[in-house]
């Protein structure tokens, strides 16, 4: 029972960063309509620009969580600017592509610039075990939920109450009627693209404390893949539940299955959500007219 | 949404191919012009074109992206050295082998996935890829795991397939064959159902189209051309390994499509061309300027790069890829000097 709930609760853990990697991949595709291949390599270039600050400047950990969604968002920002504006107009499919390209860009571009050696990030959150009724924590693992808390407060109250979450919803339900009644679709998308990057900061800077800033940082976005398909890939905060499933799911599979079926656990479970509920959890069904 | 990136039409007339006789003889004359380095690139060439040319029936004709061009090529490499290496199958049975295998398997990927619309396939195949690479790694006895294993080079018909010239002239002969096949295909009624698909397809569904069955059909026909590319490789390559897999080559199975021109069998072969031979002839610039660029020039990340920064360029600025420069060129050539 206690190695269930051990399970349970390490899993989350885990599942709250693969959450805030699905909301990411959420604020882009319901602002859009477009899967951003390169959320994995967006977060890795982010958490090694956030790790040249810190070796520069010894600061403590908890700024990070404030510096990277920064430099997260100066990212994004850039990324959508230098990359994906040129695109506005063009079928969602060439767009996609464009994000596989950047992906394989960033990837090559980060070990070219920084190398392939993995390094510990230069700040660390502390390794005092934390208990709770018998089940140890570390602090990087209770900042991830309060994190992913936080920003799925934050989401819920920018997409209700806001101007510019009200724009985004229009958008995302149709794009022209969007454009037409006034919304500037680009800035929409600008805005997603610096949410996403944001979010995903937060995400890549909770993980790299964990284990290795490396080049194989960008695994981290797509095995948080999962998480946005069982939530509904356009549901913002179905997202962060997804990832909190899948966190448990590939506990649980790990604790009681073998490894190697954890690290394919959660795409099993793209297949599965896929035939059973195709627009994930949360996701709204829609309606295609001739 | 019409899902295609340009807009290839589909051809509703039989055109006969002027080049074929040429293409043939330079085939057979090539081993022996080329030099074992040229012959290799060639050899390189002729196997990722007839893989492109398979993946090209789902997303140039059909529409549907997929990111499991890797898996489908590694299912068609290792069936064919499994089969051939540990049970000693002749190659005549291997090959078909290699492609039935890969069609199966695309079905099992693509019945659940393909009830869906958009980019759900490149979700599944993007799972399947990541799924196929630990299958492999589990499966010790067949395949050697993460270590690889050396695969025989069987013989055709009491023929010896030692020399790389054979293996050559199979793989070109092959190339032709899969062309012939693709092309005769997209003239048939399910050619013109994939394209009804892709560009509009509940219209397509209105009319009669049984569309989960084109989409299956094109995804199984495509595996099954990307597994036969598969075979090929393993047989030319005589050692198997998972890194040979990964998803840089399903990438670069993308950006071929996408600098050829989406949709065109001419484009693929043009896109092969020049994506072979372009991290190549960067490596050649580099070392030319020397310094420290030369010591980039062997690393591997010189090609993510590349592919990554040719996708990104070619469909800003040329979204219908090599293939419209001819067309636009020839236009331009027939009006020539009226051209204003």
């Amino acid at each position: 029972m206690q190695f269930l709930a051990d399970l349970i609760v390490s899993g989350l853990a885990a599942g709250a960063v693969y959450g805030l990697f699905g909301m990411a991949y959420a604020a882009i595709y319901k602002a859009t309509g477009v899967v951003n291949f390169a959320q994995g390599e967006v977060a890795m270039l982010i958490v090694y620009l956030t790790a040249a600050v810190f070796l520069r400047v010894p600061l403590p950990f908890w700024s990070a969580l404030l510096i990277a969604p920064l430099i997260g968002i100066a990212t994004g920002l850039v990324l959508d600017r230098l990359v994906i504006r040129p695109m506005v107009g063009r079928p969602a499919f060439a767009i996609v592509m464009v994000t596989i390209g950047l992906a394989v860009m960033l990837r090559a571009l980060i070990v070219l610039v920084w190398g392939s050696e993995l390094r510990e990030f230069p700040a660390r959150a502390g390794e005092a075990v934390l208990t709770f009724s018998g089940v140890g924590l570390y602090p990087v693992q209770i900042l991830a939920f309060v994190v992913l808390a936080i920003a799925i407060a934050a989401a819920w109250a920018l997409l209700r109450f806001s101007r510019m979450g009200l724009a985004m919803r229009a958008t995302a339900i149709d794009e022209r009627t969007a454009t037409l009644m006034g919304i500037d679709v680009r800035r929409v998308a600008a805005i997603a693209w610096a949410a996403s990057a944001g979010v995903s900061a937060l995400a890549g800077v909770l993980f790299a404390s964990t284990t290795f800033v490396g080049p194989d940082l960008f695994q981290a976005g797509l095995k948080a893949f999962p998480a946005t398909i069982v939530g509904g890939l356009d549901s913002v905060i179905g997202s962060a539940i997804g990832g909190l499933i899948l966190g448990v799911v590939e506990n649980l599979t790990g604790g009681y299955g073998d490894t190697a079926l954890k690290e394919i656990s959660g795409f099993i479970a793209i297949v599965a959500v896929l035939m059973i509920r195709p627009t994930g959890l949360f996701g709204a069904r829609d309606v295609e007219r001739l | 949404m019409p899902a295609s990136l340009t807009a290839t039409r589909h051809p509703t007339s039989r055109r006969p191919i002027p080049l074929l006789p040429f293409a043939i003889l330079a085939a057979i004359a090539l081993p022996y012009a080329a030099n074992a380095y040229a012959l290799g690139f060639a050899t390189t060439i002729v196997i990722t074109a007839i893989g492109v040319v398979g993946f090209n029936v789902l997303t140039g004709w059909t529409g549907l992206v997929s990111l499991g061009y890797a898996g489908f090529f590694a299912v068609g490499a290792y069936t064919q050295g499994v089969l051939a290496t540990r049970y000693g199958w002749p190659l005549l049975a291997t090959l078909p082998a290699a492609a039935i295998v890969a069609a199966l398997v695309s079905v099992l990927v693509g019945a659940p996935s393909l009830r869906l619309r958009g980019l759900y396939l490149a979700i599944t195949t993007l799972a399947f890829s990541a799924i196929i690479s630990h299958v492999i790694l589990l499966a010790k006895p067949l395949t050697g795991g993460s270590r690889g294993f050396s695969v025989a080079r069987p013989s055709v018909l009491g023929i010896p397939l030692r020399s790389d010239a054979a293996i050559f002239w199979l793989c070109a002969a092959s190339l032709i064959f899969a062309v012939w096949l693709a092309s005769n295909i997209l003239r048939s009624y399910l050619g013109r159902a994939f394209f009804a698909v892709r560009d509009a397809e509940t219209a397509a569904r209105v009319l009669g189209v049984d569309v989960i069955r084109a989409k299956l059909l094109a995804f199984a026909l495509s595996s099954a051309i990307t597994g036969f590319a598969g075979a090929l490789f393993a047989l030319n390559q005589r050692y198997l390994n998972v890194e040979n897999f990964e998803l840089l080559l399903s990438i670069e199975a993308v950006s071929i499509l996408i600098v050829g021109g989406v949709g065109s069998i001419p484009g693929v072969i043009a896109g092969t061309v020049f994506m072979v031979l372009l991290p190549e002839c960067a490596r050649l610039a580099f070392n030319a300027i020397g310094g420290s660029l030369a010591d980039l020039a062997g690393a591997q990340e010189i090609r993510g790069v590349m592919y990554g920064l040719v996708i990104i360029l070619f469909l800003r600025f040329a979204p219908g890829g090599l293939i419209d420069f001819w067309h636009s060129g020839r236009a331009w050539l027939r009006r020539w000097p009226c051209t204003g």
